[in-house]
């Protein structure tokens, strides 16, 4: 990490921390994710043995919900304020590489992102409380599920920068990785419906939701892997031309 | 300290700057003027490094641009028109955070904001809310970031707009005090800004450079002001013999006021007539009891090279 890029990821950490979207999306985070929580508990109460709570937790409908719309509300801001209010002719003619203010954008949010699905862990450690660990964690699964959530979370927030970076207003900017994340979370259900099996195949590689289920069963699976990191790099190598080719014309 | 030559900007809807060149010599204050929409932001915009330009030569406080962008921006403090600032973040904090991001070192950067809060008058603010100051304060914050690495050369795009006549008095002798071991580029379009602050102006009009020299030399290039006598004669003749004085171009009778009677004498373009014309008064022995000249000034450049 060059010094530049960490006194830039300080500077993003404080200025998420410092907004009110930030708190609002925690303390909504929080409930909802409590709300989750305590169906999954519901739903092994009834007598369910094949999954952990873990499990269903990472399957559940909630979840998805919430990360494909809390991307979007915490990228939004990210470049769109700094285009609206001028501070990007501030940022760039610091002696900073624009791939260093890319990148701590992008860490800075990834951060708290991470952040956001600690209460998720909370919830998991009151359980076992609850239960006197009556099933012992299993950690391998459980590690591969955040990362899980990790790599999806990078991608989205890729997009999501890439968006902040296209208009000065927020909303068009929620609006474009919104739409964005949602094809691509959805598409991955299409390969329930087509016949012919390459591209069944195909849409299997990116659906998100089998490729969970088999991360938190401890089924680890490279190619999402691949698929995630390069999607990423992807989007934002297409930042950086886009924040180029917006100087170009002023 | 600045060279360019043959700056060019083109946009999709058209050309900002048109093949500029100019230079700016160590330790000059020069004034960079010219109507709105004229193409100062964008040449400074490109001086900075922030815009590519399309076409031309810029060197840069000893560096090359686009080619040491990064050495050029360490080297040079700049301060965007409307001043933008993080409005969440305290003016201590905020200029900390600038002076390390330009490479001001971990032992140093406490030293270099204080001194900067200091020379700026922000001492009394430092803990507070950047949105919370006003204009005047904000902008000050904007010329204490803009030095905070200790930069040889200052390019200031508009300072003073949005300043009341208070701020813009204190703004301008701070730039002043600055002018005196460094040098600063700054834009405006308020003439007296420059005919107090600067030695040399640059004007730019419709993308090309109209004129680029001393304010002295600058004022001289316009007719010199008028001369305004007020003396008791017959106006008629005196008219006549006024206008008989091989230099002066025009006399044009002002009022009358019982016998006295006003003229305002106009001269060919680069001459003084006052000895003429002093000469004539009192040779013809006519009581006078008024005689003064007015200053050509840089507004009547500024009009006379920017005017359609």
């Amino acid at each position: 990490m060059t010094r530049a890029l960490w006194i830039l990821w300080k500077r993003e950490v404080g200025a998420i921390l410092h907004s009110p979207i930030a708190w609002v999306l925690m303390t909504c985070m929080a409930l909802i994710n409590g709300f989750s929580f305590s169906q999954c508990v519901a739903y092994l109460g009834q007598g369910v043995k094949e999954f952990t709570v873990m499990q269903i937790y990472f399957y559940i409908f909630h979840f998805w919900f919430l990360l494909i719309i809390l991307v979007p509300i915490l990228t939004m801001r990210l470049f769109s304020e700094e285009y609206k209010t001028g501070t990007i002719e501030m940022l760039l003619t610091a002696p900073v590489l624009d791939g260093d203010v890319i990148l701590s954008k992008f860490f800075g949010a990834l951060f708290f992102y991470l952040l956001l699905w600690i209460p998720s862990l909370v919830g998991l450690v009151i359980f076992q409380s609850v239960t006197h660990h009556a099933v012992p964690i299993a950690w391998i699964p459980l590690g591969f599920s955040y990362l899980m959530v990790t790599l999806v979370g990078m991608l989205y927030l890729s997009i999501g920068l890439f968006a902040s970076v296209l208009t000065r207003n927020q909303a068009v900017s929620a609006m474009i990785s919104f739409t964005v994340i949602a094809l691509l979370f959805f598409s991955g259900f299409v390969s329930y419906l087509v016949k012919d099996p390459g591209w069944r195949e195909a849409l299997n590689y990116i659906f998100t939701l089998e490729q969970m289920r088999a991360f938190s069963a401890g089924l680890f699976d490279s190619r999402p892997v691949v698929f995630y990191l390069s999607g990423t790099v992807f989007f934002l190598i297409l930042t950086r031309q886009v924040m180029a080719g917006r100087r170009l014309n002023g | 300290m600045i060279q360019v030559q043959n700056l060019t900007k083109r946009y999709a809807g058209g050309e900002a700057v048109r093949g500029i060149s100019f230079s700016v010599e160590k330790g000059e204050v020069v004034g960079f003027l010219g109507p709105n929409g004229a193409g100062k932001s964008t040449t400074m915009r490109m001086l900075t490094g922030y815009l590519p330009a399309t076409d031309g030569q810029i060197e840069v406080a000893g560096a090359k641009l686009p080619e040491e962008s990064l050495l050029v921006r360490q080297r040079i403090g700049y301060m965007p028109e409307n001043v933008p600032l993080y409005p969440e973040m305290r003016v201590e904090e905020f200029l900390e955070y600038r002076g390390r991001l330009k490479r001001v070192s971990r032992g140093e950067i406490q030293h270099r904001v204080g001194l900067v809060l200091d020379q700026c008058g922000l001492t009394e603010v430092r803990k507070k809310i950047i949105g919370s100051l006003s204009k005047g304060f904000r902008q000050r914050v904007g010329l204490a970031d803009a030095l905070v690495h200790n930069p040889m050369l200052l390019i200031l795009d508009e300072p003073t707009a949005g300043l009341d006549p208070h701020q813009i008095r204190s703004f301008r002798e701070l730039i002043k005090e600055l002018g005196q071991d460094r040098t600063i580029l700054l834009s405006t379009h308020i003439l007296s800004e420059v005919e107090m602050v600067c030695r040399r102006a640059i004007i730019i009009n419709r993308g090309k450079i109209e004129a680029s020299d001393t304010l002295a030399n600058l004022e001289k290039r316009v007719q010199a002001g008028a001369l305004q006598i007020e003396v008791k004669a017959d106006p008629a003749s005196a008219k006549q013999k006024i206008s008989g004085i091989a230099e002066v171009s025009s006399v044009v009778e002002l009022n009358r006021a019982g016998d006295w009677i006003s003229f305002e004498v106009t001269a060919a373009p680069g001459k003084d007539i006052r000895g003429e014309v002093d000469g004539l008064i009192k040779k013809e022995n006519w009581p006078l009891r008024e005689f003064r000249r007015e200053k050509a000034r840089l507004e009547d450049v500024f009009v006379e090279l920017t005017q359609d």
